[in-house]
């Protein structure tokens, strides 16, 4: 049995970084299979068509086996919600809104299936929304302004996001963790990553050499920020479509040595 | 504003969304504003905030016959056209509030998150005219019927009007089965509207049923003597009588 394992992305991945596959490359080698089933749920955005066919251009030529499960539009659905997701190895939570998100989950009640996802091992990776769903709390702009919101709370703490690109998010997140509102947790840039095993941090790794991750703590009045470096997994750049063996083998008769397929 | 109706324009199914082409029950809910330029304010939750729902509605309630806005639930940092800021005070503002179809269930769950149903409740009450298809119809009563997830299930709406409902009834035959089979059960009375036909309420009682295409209706749905009694009431149409269009 797999341990509980949550990947939760400060930003980045197929929905926000088009020219690093980095990110989510690293989310297919968590589920210990060759050809993992990955599910993408785009909930938060209110499952827009353009970041579905992001995922199915993205995970569609890699060794996996994607589907969406998309909660507006489950006409033709006829399997259980909860026998989709734990029929997966990887779920896949894009970002949007965090309060609809998980409004939504609790009314088709998938907040409890998910849960028994991660307990039973299933990957659970996310990006903004799709990331803070699963600590205590985090810093959402569901409304506009940042404010603090509470999560699922599978993980410990605190999670805010975007550090880099909406620096509006982490004086919210130092406030509220003094206020009490929020325990302490942590923040990320866009293309950082932290993975947890169980509930502990195992480690931080990025698409990009400079996104930053940071432990924030309260000690006394202060809030202190200690920098954790993230394992850089280098800018795998999106690979041109893999050349189908016949026609590679079409141009080695055609062209002999001489052309790179 | 306080003479002003309480009104809920109920369709089965209809409007710009689903009869291109055909505005007739777009039309009258405009008409029941009195205003020559009304409000009106589409709220497309039900869909996720489709674009394409949202440009479709524009081109429907083009700003040379209302202003037209809408309000989006899962864009509120990035605008993106909708209203932003308060959204409570928008609401409240608007002649119409026109729900669009979709997934009632993650429609309500999203509107309780932002509050919404307080602030719709307060605007019928102020006479902002309430209406929608689909989801768009179903969430203004006590109870209702929704065949977004595999077989037809009871939901439970805002509770406005103090009744069930059902949509689409006559394109649909298993959602009229199961409404019959769940107000068997001791799903309260209520109504059930054709594609092509709308329920209006002025405050909580059926004012009339109007339809957009000759021939649709609703039915009253209840139990009487322990059997379930269905009772069609025809609608009014809202075009040219076709007699008048072949003399033409």
């Amino acid at each position: 049995m797999m341990v509980p394992t949550i990947l939760a992305l400060g930003g980045g991945g197929f929905t926000m970084e088009t020219d690093t596959t980095a990110l989510d490359d690293f989310v297919l080698t968590l589920a210990g299979r060759r050809e993992p089933r990955i599910l993408f749920l785009p909930t938060a955005s209110g499952d827009p068509r353009e970041q579905i066919g992001r995922f199915h251009a993205t995970f569609g030529d890699r060794a996996c086996e994607p589907s969406v499960l998309s909660l507006f539009r489950l006409a033709y659905v006829t399997r259980s919600l909860r026998d989709i997701v734990l029929s997966q190895d990887i779920v896949y939570v894009g970002g949007g809104s965090m309060r609809n998100l998980l409004a939504i989950w609790r009314v088709h009640r998938l907040d409890a299936i998910l849960r028994e996802a991660w307990e039973r091992g299933i990957v659970l990776a996310g990006l903004s929304a799709g990331a803070m769903c699963w600590f205590q709390g985090g810093v959402t702009t569901s409304s506009g302004c940042p404010e603090p919101t509470p999560g699922l709370g599978l993980l410990p703490g605190s999670l805010s996001v975007h550090a880099d690109s909406e620096p509006a998010r982490r004086p919210v997140l130092h406030r509220a963790i003094r206020d009490g509102v929020l325990p302490p947790g942590y923040v990320a840039d866009d293309g950082a990553g932290l993975l947890f095993r169980g509930t502990g941090l195992e480690r931080a790794v990025s698409s990009r050499p400079a996104a930053r991750a940071y432990r924030v703590e309260a000690i006394g009045d202060a809030i202190v920020e200690t920098p954790i470096l993230p394992t850089y997994l280098g800018c795998a750049a999106r690979p041109e479509r893999p050349v189908p063996f016949d026609v590679r083998e079409f141009r080695q008769i055609r062209y002999g040595g001489a052309h790179r397929g | 504003m306080a003479d002003r109706l309480r009104q809920i324009v109920a369709f089965g199914g209809g409007g710009f969304s689903m009869e291109p082409g055909n505005p007739l029950l777009d039309d009258y809910v405009v008409g029941l504003t009195g205003r020559e330029r009304p409000r009106v304010c589409f709220v497309p939750t039900a869909s996720g905030d489709a674009d394409h729902y949202v440009v479709r509605f524009y081109r429907a309630f083009g700003a040379g016959r209302c202003e037209p806005s809408h309000v989006s639930l899962f864009r509120r940092d990035r605008g993106a056209g909708a209203v932003e800021g308060d959204l409570a005070a928008h609401l409240l503002g608007q002649d119409v509030i026109y729900v669009g179809g979709g997934s009632v269930i993650s429609m309500l769950g999203a509107w309780r998150a932002h509050g919404l149903p307080e602030v719709l409740a307060e605007a019928w009450g102020g006479g902002t005219v309430l209406c929608g298809l689909s989801a768009g119809s179903l969430c203004w009563f006590t109870e209702a019927v929704t065949a977004f997830h595999g077989s037809p299930q009871r939901v439970e709406g805002l509770g406005l009007l103090p009744w069930s409902n059902c949509v689409h009834y006559d394109g649909e035959p298993s959602r009229r089965r199961e409404y019959l089979r769940f107000v068997g059960d001791g799903m309260g009375p209520g109504y059930a509207a054709d594609d092509g036909a709308a329920l209006r309420f002025v405050g909580t009682e059926l004012a009339e049923v109007v339809c957009s295409r000759p021939g649709k209706g609703a039915h009253r749905v209840e139990v009487r003597d322990g059997e379930v009694v269905e009772e069609r009431i025809e609608g009014r149409y809202l075009g040219a009588a076709p007699a008048v269009l072949a003399a033409a």
